[in-house]
C-alpha cells in the first residue's frame, strides 16, 4: 500500500518550472520577517512602557478598583437628665431601598408590598415610580431606589425572616439582590414634647452646609443638632466615624480572604460620641408641662439659686422632636415644620430663652433696689396711691386705689404709683429715680445682656438708657418714659431666664450665676470626662439691708393679706406642705395691633397682656427661683403664679432632700443610668 | 514506504515549530485554569476542555501533516468555494449570541466558518500565486483576482459582524501581496487609496459600536465605565503585573473580576499581570519566532505554493497575536480577535493548530527530491 502524498513523479512540475521558481520572493521573506520582529519589538516596548514604567500608577488604578474604605458608623451620645434618665438617644430605624431594574414585578414585589403593610394607593404610586424609571433609559433605575424609611417592627422581622423570597432569580439562574434593608440610627425622645426647645431636634446636613461641614468629617445623608443642647454640644454628642478598608469586586459584592493586599493602616475605629449629663430633672420636666396644660403659650424656667444649674425650663407650645428628628421621612418632616411654622403661637420659638417681653411688675424689686441703693428713697415714707397719678398731660394708672403705700406695701401688693412717684422729677427737679439708674441696676442683675446659656438664638433684651430712648424716639426724651421703665413696661424687655437668674441673685444674696445646662461629659461607659461646676457671673454689691427689704417684700407678696399673688399661693397646697415661697407677679402691656388677618377671636386674644410670675423658694433658706410667662394670659397672679407654684412643689417632690441626697449618692457612684433597673426609689415622699 | 514516512518524521520533524507551538499551548492552558478560577461551576472546567481541542487539533494536524502539501493546492478553489458556501450558511444558521451570528451549532458545538476560512483563503491564494509566477513586477490589476478572493469572504463575515476577523483576511493578503514583486507606483497608489477608502468604510461599513470601540481606542481614558471599560482594565492589569507578576492565580483585575472575556478575548492581561514584563517577554518571543520560523520555512519552500502557504499561514497567526496582544495593550482598537493557540475556542484552537501543520507540512516536504504528486 503506497502512501499517496509520498510517491509519484513530477510529471508536472518537470513541465511547468516557473511554479517552482520562488525568485519573485526573494528577499521580501526577510522584509516580513524583519516587520514581524519589528513589530513584537514594538509590542514588548509597550509593555515594557506598562509594566515597568508605569507600573505603579497601574498597580495604584488595580487597588483602586478593589479597595473600597467603607465608613464604620460611630453612635451619637445619649443626653440624660440630672438623675440619668434618657432624654435622648439613638434607636435603630431601618430604611428599604430597592434596585428597580432588578426589582422582579411579578413574584418579589408583591411579597414586598405585604411585609411592608402598604395600602393599595401607596402601593399603586410606588409601583408607578418604579415603573417609570425601569422605562426610563439611564442608570438611575440600576441605582437604589429609596422606597419607605423607618419600617415598622413587624415589616423588619418579616423582610430579615423571608429575605430568600425577595430575592430575584435572573431566567439564567443567578440570583440578583434588588431590595435592601439599611439600617440608619434615628435620634429618639422619650419624653417626646416635654423639653423639647431645650434639646433641640435633629436635621439632615442641607448641600450649603455640607459644604463648610465637610473638613469636620461630615458627609450628604447625615443628621446634626438643630437647636437647643443638641446643637450647642453637637461636636460633643457627634462621635468619629471609622473606616474600615474591604475588597470589593467589579460587582460592588463584599471578598473576604485576601487581606494582605490591603495597605496598612487597615481599621481605624469609630470614636462613640460622648453622653451629656445635663442639670435638667426629667419629673420638673413632666411637671412643668403638666403645669402649663390650661394655658396656649409661653415659658418656664426653673433654676437653682446656689448654682446657676437649670432644673427647669418649658416653652409652649411646643413640638415632637422624633418627628422633626426622625426617619418618619422626609415628606412627614416636611409636613411637620410647615405646621409649625405656620402656627401663630411660634412653636419653634423657645420662649425662656429667644422670647423678650417686657417684664411688667416683676421688674419692680430692682427699681425699688435702685432707689434704695441710691438712697433716693425712704422705704417708710408713705404715699396715697389714689389709682392714678397725672403726669405731663398723661395719666399714668395703677391696678386699683391702693390708699397710703410705703415701699413693702408697693412691691407686696403692686402699686405702680409708688413707683411713678419714684421716677418722677420732684418739684424743681431732682431726687428722681432715672431711667438710668434702673438700667444699671438691671444690668447688674443681668437682664438686658445675654446671659451666655449658649442654646438657641439667646435674646437679649433690653435695658433702654436716656440715650437709646432719645436715640429712638425722634431725639426727643419725655420723662414718661422713665415712668414706665420704673414699672417694667415701655421699652423694658428680658427673657425669662435673664428673670430668672436675676431673682435667683435677689434670693442668693446677691450672686448671679451662669446660667448651666450640662452638668458633666461623660463616656459611653459612664466615666466622667469633664464635669463643669457653677460659674458666677458677678457678684452684685448691695447693702444686705436694702435687699432684705426687698426680699420682705417678695414673701408678703405671696404670703401676707393683700399680696397679688396670695389666692394662688393658698390654691397651690404648698403651705400645707410647708413651702413659703417669695415671689412678684406681673403683668406686662402688649403693645396692641389690630391684625386684619386674624379673626376678633384671636385678635382679643393676642392682645391680651402677658401674664408674668418670679419667685424663689423656700423663702428662708432659698434654693430654686422659678420664672413662668403666659403669654396673654392676663393677669399674673391667677395665671403665670400657679404655674410657677406647681414648679416649686415638684422640685419639692423630686429634687428636694431626702430623695435628692439619694439622688446625689447615686450620682456619685456614676452608674450607668440606662441599666438602672425600672424599680427607682418611689418619688415624691420626701421634704419636711 | 512506512518506513521512509517514519524517517522523515524523525529527521524533518520541524522541531523548533511545534516546541514553539507546544509551549504557547501549555501556557494557554495554565493561563486559562487561572482565568476562569474566578467562575464556579462548568465555566472553571473550561481547561479541562481546551485541552481536549488541542488533542483533537493535533489529530487533525496530524492529518493535514501526513498529505502533501501540494495535494491542497490542487484542491485549493474547492476548500475555498465550501468555506464561502459555509459563511452563507452562517446568514441562515446562526444564532445571535451578543449581537452577531457566527457559529453555526453543530450538535453540542459550536461550528465558526470564518475561522476556518482563514486558512482556505491563505491555500486559494497560494494555489493563485502558484498558478500566476512572473518575473516582471506586478501592477494593481494584477492583483485583483487575489484582491477578490479576498474581498468575498471578507464582506460576509464582515455582515455577521465580525470586524476582526474580516479585518485578519485583508492582513493576511496583504501581507501576501507584500511577499509578490509589485511595482513601486503601484504600491504608492494603494497606499494613497487605501487612506480614503478607510475613511469610506469607517462612515459607511461599520456599525456604531464598531465606531465607539475606535473612539474609545482614540480617547482611551473617556469613557473607562462604558466602551473604553475592557480596554482600561486591560491596561491595568497588564501595568499591576510589573516586572515580575503578581503570580499564579494572584492578580486582583481577573481574581476580581475586572477583565471581561478573560479566557476568549482578554486572556493576555490576565497572564501578563500574573507572570509579569518576564513572562510577557517570554510569550513575545515564542509568537515572534514561531511566526518569524514559518517564513523561514517559506523561504526554504521548494515551490510557490509552499511559500505562499506558510507565508499565508504564519502572517494568520501573527496577525491574531499582534491584534490580540495590541489591543490588550491599548496600541490597536478593541476588536473581537482571539490570541492564537492561547485563547480559549474549539474553532480557533483547530485553526491555529491547522495552520502549524500547514507550516510543518511545507517545512517537511522541503528536503531532498521528492517529486510533487502527481495524483492522490
Amino acid at each position: 500500500v503506497s502512501f499517496p502524498g509520498l510517491s509519484g513523479g513530477g510529471i508536472r512540475l518537470a513541465g511547468e518550472g516557473g511554479r517552482a521558481d520562488t525568485g519573485e520572493f526573494k528577499r521580501r521573506f526577510q522584509w516580513i520577517a524583519l516587520g514581524m520582529v519589528l513589530v513584537f519589538l514594538g509590542l514588548g516596548a509597550r509593555l515594557f512602557e506598562l509594566q515597568v514604567v508605569e507600573h505603579d500608577d497601574h498597580r495604584a488604578a488595580a487597588r483602586e478598583n478593589i479597595v473600597r474604605r467603607v465608613t464604620l458608623a460611630t453612635t451619637r451620645g445619649i443626653i440624660r437628665d440630672r438623675t440619668g434618665k434618657t432624654l435622648a438617644a439613638s434607636r435603630p430605624a431601618y430604611n428599604i431601598y430597592v434596585v428597580p431594574s432588578r426589582l422582579d414585578m411579578q413574584n418579589v414585589w408583591p411579597r414586598l408590598v405585604e411585609y411592608l403593610r402598604m395600602g393599595p394607593a401607596e402601593r399603586a404610586e410606588k409601583e408607578k415610580e418604579i415603573l417609570d424609571m425601569r422605562a426610563e433609559d439611564n442608570k438611575r433605575k440600576d441605582q437604589q431606589y429609596l422606597l419607605k424609611e423607618d419600617i415598622s417592627r413587624d415589616a423588619v422581622a418579616d423582610i430579615k425572616t423571608h429575605e430568600r423570597e425577595l430575592v430575584t432569580v435572573t431566567p439564567r439562574g443567578k440570583d440578583l439582590v434588588a431590595v435592601e434593608l439599611v439600617p440608619v440610627p434615628v435620634r429618639y425622645y422619650p419624653y417626646e414634647e416635654v423639653g423639647a426647645h431645650v434639646l433641640g431636634y435633629m436635621a439632615e446636613v442641607d448641600a450649603d452646609k455640607l459644604s463648610k461641614l465637610h473638613a469636620s468629617g461630615y458627609v450628604e445623608g447625615d443628621r446634626a443638632g438643630v437647636t437647643g443642647v443638641e446643637r450647642s454640644w453637637e461636636s460633643y454628642l457627634r462621635g468619629t466615624r471609622g473606616w474600615e478598608k474591604v475588597l470589593v469586586d467589579a460587582k460592588g459584592t463584599r471578598r473576604s480572604g485576601h487581606d494582605d493586599i490591603i495597605d496598612e493602616p487597615k481599621r481605624s475605629e469609630p470614636i462613640p460620641g460622648r453622653d451629656l449629663r445635663l442639670t435638667l430633672d426629667a419629673d420638673v420636666q413632666k411637671a412643668l408641662e403638666k403645669a402649663f396644660r390650661g394655658e396656649l403659650a409661653g415659658g418656664v424656667v426653673m433654676v437653682d439659686v446656689r448654682t446657676g444649674r437649670i432644673l427647669g425650663m418649658y416653652s409652649k407650645p411646643t413640638f415632637d422632636p422624633n418627628v422633626l428628628s426622625g426617619g418618619s421621612g422626609k415628606a412627614v418632616i416636611k409636613a411637620a415644620f410647615h405646621r409649625l411654622y405656620t402656627d401663630p403661637l411660634k412653636p419653634l420659638l423657645d420662649k425662656t430663652v429667644s422670647g423678650a417681653y417686657p417684664p411688667g411688675s416683676t421688674f419692680k424689686p430692682f427699681t425699688a433696689l435702685a432707689a434704695l441703693e441710691k438712697g433716693l428713697v425712704d422705704p417708710r415714707a408713705m404715699q396715697q396711691c389714689r389709682g392714678a397719678i397725672t403726669f405731663g398731660k398723661r395719666l399714668y394708672r395703677c391696678t386699683h386705689v391702693h390708699g397710703p403705700v410705703d415701699l413693702h406695701k408697693a412691691i407686696a401688693e403692686s402699686c405702680n404709683v409708688y413707683f411713678y412717684n419714684l421716677a418722677a422729677p420732684e418739684e424743681g427737679g431732682g431726687g428722681a429715680v432715672g431711667m438710668d439708674i434702673i438700667a444699671e441696676m438691671a444690668l447688674r442683675y443681668g437682664m438686658g445682656t445675654k446671659t451666655g446659656i449658649s442654646i438657641n438664638a439667646e435674646a437679649s433684651g433690653r435695658m433702654p438708657t436716656r440715650a437709646w430712648m432719645t436715640l429712638h424716639n425722634h431725639g426727643h426724651y419725655t420723662l414718661g418714659f422713665g415712668l414706665n421703665a420704673a414699672i417694667g413696661q415701655g421699652a423694658t424687655t428680658v427673657t425669662v431666664l435673664q428673670l430668672a437668674l436675676a431673682y435667683a441673685a435677689l434670693a442668693n444674696g446677691g450672686t448671679l450665676y451662669q446660667p448651666q445646662l450640662v452638668r458633666a461629659v461623660e463616656t459611653s461607659n459612664g466615666t466622667v470626662v469633664q464635669e463643669f461646676t457653677p460659674r458666677v457671673r458677678r457678684q452684685i454689691d448691695i447693702n444686705p439691708q436694702n435687699l432684705k427689704l426687698v426680699q420682705k417684700a417678695l414673701e408678703a407678696g405671696v404670703t401676707a393679706e393683700g399680696g397679688t399673688a396670695l389666692l394662688a399661693y393658698n390654691n397651690s397646697g404648698l403651705r400645707e406642705l410647708g413651702i413659703d415661697v417669695a415671689g412678684k407677679t406681673g403683668t406686662a402691656q402688649v403693645t396692641h395691633h389690630r391684625d386684619s388677618s386674624l379673626d376678633d377671636e384671636k385678635s382679643w386674644y393676642f392682645n391680651r397682656d402677658h401674664a408674668l410670675f418670679a419667685s424663689y423658694a423656700p423663702v428662708r433658706s432659698p434654693e430654686v427661683a422659678v420664672v413662668a410667662i403666659v403669654e396673654h394670659g392676663g393677669f399674673g397672679g391667677k395665671h403665670a403664679a400657679p404655674i410657677a407654684f406647681e414648679a416649686v412643689r415638684a422640685y419639692q417632690q423630686y429634687v428636694r432632700t431626702p430623695h435628692s441626697a439619694k439622688a446625689a449618692a447615686r450620682d456619685g457612684a456614676a452608674p450607668k443610668p440606662a441599666r438602672k433597673p425600672p424599680g427607682r426609689p418611689a418619688r415624691g415622699h420626701g421634704g419636711p | 514506504m512506512a518506513r521512509d514516512n517514519f524517517t522523515r518524521l524523525r529527521d524533518q520533524f520541524d522541531w523548533p515549530l511545534f516546541i514553539a507551538a507546544a509551549l504557547i499551548a501549555v501556557l494557554g492552558v495554565v493561563n486559562l485554569n487561572s482565568a476562569t478560577s474566578v467562575y464556579s461551576g462548568s465555566r472553571s472546567e473550561l481547561y479541562v476542555s481546551q485541552i481536549q481541542w488541542l488533542a483533537v487539533g493535533g489529530i487533525l494536524g496530524g492529518v493535514v501533516l501526513a498529505f502533501d502539501y501540494r495535494h491542497y493546492e490542487r484542491f485549493g478553489y474547492v476548500a475555498y468555494a465550501f468555506g464561502v458556501f459555509n459563511l452563507v450558511l452562517v446568514f441562515m444558521l446562526a444564532k445571535d449570541v451578543r449581537g452577531a451570528a457566527r457559529s453555526i451549532p453543530f450538535g453540542s458545538f459550536q461550528y465558526t466558518p470564518s475561522e476556518f476560512m482563514k486558512l482556505f483563503l491563505v491555500i486559494a491564494l497560494a494555489k493563485y500565486l502558484h498558478d500566476d509566477p512572473r518575473n516582471e513586477g506586478r501592477t494593481l490589476k494584477d492583483l485583483f483576482v487575489p484582491a477578490l478572493l479576498t474581498a468575498v469572504p471578507a464582506f460576509l463575515i464582515l455582515k455577521q459582524p465580525d470586524l476582526g476577523t474580516a479585518t485578519i483576511l485583508i492582513l493576511v493578503f496583504l501581507t501576501i501581496a507584500v511577499l509578490t514583486r509589485i511595482r513601486w507606483r503601484s504600491a504608492l497608489l494603494f497606499v494613497g487609496s487605501a487612506v480614503p477608502a478607510g475613511y469610506i468604510f469607517y462612515n459607511f461599513g461599520t456599525h456604531g459600536y464598531q465606531q465607539a470601540r475606535i473612539q474609545a481606542y482614540l480617547n482611551p481614558e473617556a469613557d473607562i465605565k462604558g466602551i473604553g471599560y475592557h480596554a482600561h482594565n486591560a491596561r491595568i492589569a497588564i501595568g499591576d503585573g510589573g516586572l515580575l507578576g503578581t503570580g499564579f492565580m494572584r492578580g486582583t483585575q481577573n481574581q476580581f473580576g475586572f477583565i471581561p472575556d478573560q479566557y476568549t478575548d482578554f486572556p493576555f492581561p490576565v497572564f501578563a499581570e500574573e507572570w509579569g514584563f518576564a513572562g510577557c517577554v517570554v510569550l513575545l518571543a515564542l509568537y515572534g519566532f514561531l511566526t518569524v520560523w514559518s517564513i523561514h520555512v517559506a523561504s526554504q519552500a521548494k515551490d510557490r505554493f509552499g511559500a505562499v502557504l506558510a507565508v499565508g499561514a504564519a502572517a494568520v497567526i501573527f496577525w491574531h497575536a499582534v491584534i490580540n496582544l495590541g489591543m490588550a495593550a491599548g496600541v490597536v482598537p478593541v476588536v473581537g480577535v482571539p490570541l492564537p493557540l492561547f485563547s480559549y475556542g474549539g474553532s480557533n484552537m483547530l485553526t491555529m493548530l491547522g495552520a502549524v501543520a500547514l507550516v510543518m507540512n511545507v517545512s517537511m516536504r522541503r528536503y531532498g527530491t521528492v517529486p510533487a504528486p502527481d495524483r492522490l
